[in-house]
């Protein structure tokens, strides 16, 4: 585990209502890794992301550079810098391409910045510029996933978390997307929590792994670590060792 | 070389239809409107001069109505919450701006931003608790504002008349103007009016205006934008209630009357039917909106003089069923179909 921890969840627990789905998740990310979460459907994946971003009730306690997120509201954590881009991508689909990337800007002031950001996005995601004026809803789904990715860095993110970037996108269009964090998280030095299902990319990417399977942590370890482990191999890597 | 297209498309052959066409397409979107908004303007400024007092009157109400829609639209169009309770918003300004004209004598240009402010601190009162319910109970609460409010003015009889209302002098033109009574309220309302639309327009280009519409589309992911929602929707409503308000003060100018029984809980399903068969969230639909609710009801009144309400229900249906986007929705699909025939010609 990484000395310069940037984000500490200690005994985390989190659900809907009266129903407990995460049960005492400890885990840290050092400051500019990239960390993926694996695990079985319902695992209680998104519940964590959902749990970081404040959306859900949570108990115990999770730090972001020393300073508290628990149990903030979700527009007060994401002006502390955390950008969630949530599973379904939360696009505001009557909403042109230029006001959604705008709105992921929402917690800034300064204009010209945000005027560089923009460009500075259209770099990563070129086709997004020639959308502009088009209506988010009528994106195909790998572009408004790009959209969605590029909103939540329009917010400059100190903690970026992606909830399965490649839910319905074609291989050749996911692998680009995780080439583009990869950059992202280089250029910007911007930490990184990836939930994903295709664990060969996640794995491909990340420094860290965590397994998670009924709310609670069952394996972590290096990404090197976790592509080893014959457990790991047999449920999500899909061959044997 | 030279090909065939060069010959035909040279200057000098150009024939009517390609000069059509490439007129239409040198009208953008953003000019386009622009130019309904110069045509819109320049109608309203010799209306009054082409109709008899009555219809100047009508007219009139329109633009009354459709300010006070503008803050409907605001909230329910662009916030996308509900309000079953305007009417008591448009009657605090009236009132508000009575009771300045009837007891303090201030005058009239100077009652428009008070009763304005009321309206908007009113909203803000009513709205910090109401925004936090949704859908059915929202639109309870904002029914029960409405209807306890006919009582609360009959009650405070010294200062609101009680039921028999409150009498004022409307505003007199300038001689300078040379326009007769009713030409000239109806200039002041187009005044407030454009005002209004200015405002909102503005409002809804800023960052609060793009808060609102991340709001209406998807709440969860607004917050975690880092859009307080609370703090917005209360907001929406403050401002609603603000132009409803001040729709509510140009009535009383324009009328010289307020009474409780002007302001029943009709008047604001009335606003919300409105906004709705108006266009929620489109720019010409408070306009519309406005229209229809001034003027079906009274040709409602001339179809079947013993169920105006029978009309005026059943129209609404109509319209929703034929323009479920409204009146504004079905404007722009005839306005795009003309201009491609315009274009295919
Ligand atoms: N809104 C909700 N209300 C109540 N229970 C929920 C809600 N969302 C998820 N759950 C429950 O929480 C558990 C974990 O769900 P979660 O979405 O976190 O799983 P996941 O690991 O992201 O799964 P997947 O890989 O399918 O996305 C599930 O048992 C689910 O039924
Ligand atoms: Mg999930």
């Amino acid at each position: 585990m990484s000395t310069d921890s940037f984000l500490t969840i200690s005994d985390l627990s989190a659900g809907y209502g009266d129903a407990r789905v995460l049960h005492g998740v400890n885990l840290s990310v050092g400051r500019g890794e990239i960390c993926a979460i694996l695990g079985p459907n319902g695992a209680g994946k998104t519940t964590l992301l959902r749990a970081l971003s404040g959306a859900v009730w949570t108990r115990g306690s999770v730090r972001l550079d020393g300073a508290g997120l628990a149990r903030r509201s979700p527009d007060a954590i994401a002006r502390r810098g955390v950008a969630h881009v949530p599973e379904g991508r939360g696009t505001f689909m009557p909403l042109t391409v230029e006001e959604n990337l705008r709105l992921g800007a929402f917690t800034r002031r300064g204009r010209g910045e945000v005027e560089a950001d923009l460009d500075r996005i259209h770099g990563y995601f070129p086709v997004l510029k020639t959308r502009l004026r088009q209506v988010a809803g009528s994106l195909s789904g790998g572009e408004q996933q790009m959209l969605a990715i590029g909103r939540a860095l329009m917010s400059r993110p100190r903690l970026l978390l992606l909830d399965e970037p490649s839910l319905g996108l074609a291989p050749l269009v996911t692998r680009e997307l995780f080439r583009i964090v990869r950059t992202i998280n280089e250029q910007e030095r911007t930490t990184v929590v990836v939930v994903e299902q295709n664990a060969h990319l996640a794995l491909d990417i990340a420094q860290q792994a965590h397994v998670l399977e009924s709310g609670r942590i069952v394996l972590s370890g290096s990404a090197d670590e976790i592509r080893a482990d014959e457990q790991v191999a047999q449920s999500y890597l899909g061959y044997r060792v | 070389m030279r090909g065939p297209a060069e010959v035909t498309d040279g200057p000098a052959r150009t024939d009517a239809p390609a000069r059509g066409r490439a007129l239409a397409r040198s009208i953008t979107p953003v000019r386009r409107r622009w130019i309904a908004v110069a045509v819109l303007l320049a109608v309203a400024c010799s209306l009054p001069f082409q109709l008899v007092p009555f219809r100047v009157f009508q007219f009139t109400m329109v633009m009354v109505y459709a300010v006070a829609l503008l803050g409907l639209n605001l909230l329910v169009g662009h916030a996308g919450q509900i309000s079953l309770g305007h009417g008591a918003f448009f009657a605090v300004g009236a009132y508000a701006a009575a009771i300045m004209l009837d007891r303090w004598d201030l005058p009239y240009p100077l009652t428009l931003p008070i009763a304005a402010a009321v309206a908007f601190v009113l909203g803000l009162a009513l709205g910090l608790p109401a925004v936090r319910l949704r859908g059915l109970y929202l639109a309870l609460v904002t029914l029960a504002i409405a209807i306890f409010l006919v009582p609360l003015l009959k009650r405070f009889e010294s200062v609101t008349g009680g039921s028999m209302g409150l009498t004022l002098a409307k505003p007199a033109p300038p001689a300078w103007t040379g326009l007769a009574e009713d030409q000239w309220l109806y200039f002041l309302t187009l005044a407030v009016t454009v005002l209004a639309f200015l405002l909102a327009h503005g409002l809804l280009r800023s960052r609060v205006g793009r808060a609102l519409h991340a709001v209406r589309d998807n709440e969860a992911a607004a917050e975690v934008m880092g859009v307080r929602l609370p703090f917005y929707k209360t907001l929406a409503f403050a401002w609603s209630a603000m132009f409803a308000g001040a729709a509510g003060c140009v009535y009383t100018w324009v009328i010289g009357f307020v009474s409780p029984d002007s302001f029943v809980v009709t008047l604001s399903i009335t606003l919300l039917a409105g906004i709705v068969v108006g266009g929620l969230g489109s720019f010409s639909g408070p306009l519309l909106g406005g229209l229809f609710v001034m003027f079906v009801p009274s040709i409602s009144q001339d179809i079947n003089d013993a169920a105006p309400g029978v009309i005026f229900g059943l129209l609404i249906i109509v319209v929703m069923y034929v323009a479920p986007t409204g009146l504004a929705g079905l404007a722009g699909r005839v306005a795009r179909s003309t201009e491609n025939i315009l274009r295919k010609e």
